[in-house]
């Protein structure tokens, strides 16, 4: 390709340039490489825990890292709509060189096809530069990807449902209050008495 | 006994719970005779994927073109109108400080200071993702242009807001960056046939990305 004359005589300044940019504050960020993924099948109405993903401010200056899933790269399967997977304690600010792990949760809607889905985590760092002028960013990006199976929510092999610890709680409590009163030496006694029935006359009659 | 067998059955609960649980506590028995172990440090690369941009902040400068019949011309660092083009005042160096990557490049809409209007990135070629609408397909009206391009070299490209293959970084017009691969760019920004926005500030923003390339 071949550059403007006008930008071609630009480009000698810029070269000059160069160098002193190299010893500029720099924004910069980084994600891990690895794949994040869901280790078994998702279910329609479900919600998982995505293994947590690292992050890292490379700039010179503190920054503000976020999340958003976007799908950049080529990779087969349905794209991860937007809203399913949330970074709740994201953004995060990072100093220089600072790491991160970010929690992520998947929400799988009731109303979502089966099959493999595949898009991108993009962490995205901002020096909050502000006023006219070129602002740069940066980001970076790993595989986010899992697969809809349908069927009913799976709890593990061991699920304990959320009711079962207070009930256990409850028949402990009760247990041991038996078990004290039964050694106190506290005894009470319910007596019956018969109702007594007052007879009338002409019952004596007859 | 009699008295002790009456309240048996209030730990019957307790006992069923502990009967539950007990599969998983129980621990493997360990063989007979001795063993021996030894623990074996391993270190690992880092595997990040990683870019850092320096400066983080340019101004643009060296502006042409524009009307100057109608006092619309460009002056110095002002933008003017119709389709006035300027630079960035100094080269951006990109460093792709992670491990091989393809290194993406994408921009925003242009905000003016108000935060009312902006301009939308356009683009030329066979095949744009969004067409630039003006005369001989420059900018229309709210629409802008950016092309980027290696100051050492005669590679450039145009620039989407959905991140695109960084051409100028690789070689040979690729944009595959091995580990600590450097790029010095430049940017050319053509600027809208007119603005509905009367602001005189406006702040683009070019963005760059390491993307999991075919080889990762």
């Amino acid at each position: 390709m071949h550059l403007r004359p006008w930008l071609s005589l630009s480009l000698s300044a810029l070269v000059l340039l160069a160098w002193p940019a190299a010893s500029y504050a720099s924004v910069g960020v980084g994600i891990q490489a690895g794949p994040v993924a869901l280790a078994g099948d998702a279910h329609p109405g479900g919600r998982y825990a995505l293994p947590p993903v690292y992050v890292v401010n490379t700039g010179t200056e503190p920054e503000s890292v976020g999340i958003r899933i976007e799908r950049i790269s080529t990779g087969t399967g349905r794209t991860v709509p937007p809203g399913w997977v949330s970074a709740a304690s994201a953004p995060v600010r990072l100093a220089h060189a600072q790491s991160a792990s970010i929690p992520l949760e998947l929400t799988v809607p009731q109303t979502a096809a089966r099959g493999r889905y595949f898009s991108d985590v993009v962490a995205t760092g901002s020096s909050a530069i502000a006023g006219g002028g070129a602002s740069f960013g940066v980001a970076a990006a790993t595989d986010l990807e899992f697969t809809v199976a349908p069927g009913a929510v799976s709890h593990g092999w061991f699920g304990v449902p959320g009711w079962l610890p207070p009930f256990v709680l409850a028949v402990l409590v009760v247990t041991a209050a038996a078990v004290a009163f039964r050694r106190s030496g506290i005894r009470i006694r319910v007596e019956h008495e018969p109702v007594r029935m007052a007879r009338g006359r002409g019952d004596d009659a007859s | 006994m009699r008295r002790s067998a009456r309240w048996w059955w209030l730990l019957l609960p307790v006992l069923l719970t502990g009967v539950t649980a007990c599969g998983t506590m129980a621990a493997p028995q360990q063989a007979a005779g001795q063993s021996g172990s030894v623990s074996v440090s391993l270190t690992t690369v880092r595997t990040i994927r990683s870019v850092t941009i320096s400066p983080g902040y340019a101004r643009f400068v060296d502006c042409k073109g524009g009307d100057g019949l109608a006092y619309t011309a460009s002056k110095g660092n002002k933008l003017g109108f119709p389709n006035g083009t300027c630079l960035v005042n100094s080269a951006i160096v990109i460093t792709n400080t992670g491990i091989a990557a393809d290194i993406d490049i994408s921009g925003s809409d242009a905000e003016p200071a108000d935060g009312l209007t902006g301009w939308t990135l356009c683009n030329t070629g066979p095949s744009p993702a969004a067409s630039c609408t003006g005369h001989r397909h420059r900018p229309g009206p709210d629409q802008y242009k950016v092309i980027n391009y290696d100051v050492f070299g005669s590679q450039r490209g145009g620039i989407t807001d959905t991140p695109r293959c960084d051409r100028v970084f690789g070689p040979e017009g690729s944009c595959w960056a091995r580990h600590l691969a450097v790029a010095t760019e430049g940017l050319w920004l053509i600027g809208p046939e007119w603005s509905s926005d009367t602001s005189t500030q406006w702040t683009v923003t070019i963005t760059w990305t390491p993307m999991p390339g075919p080889e990762n």
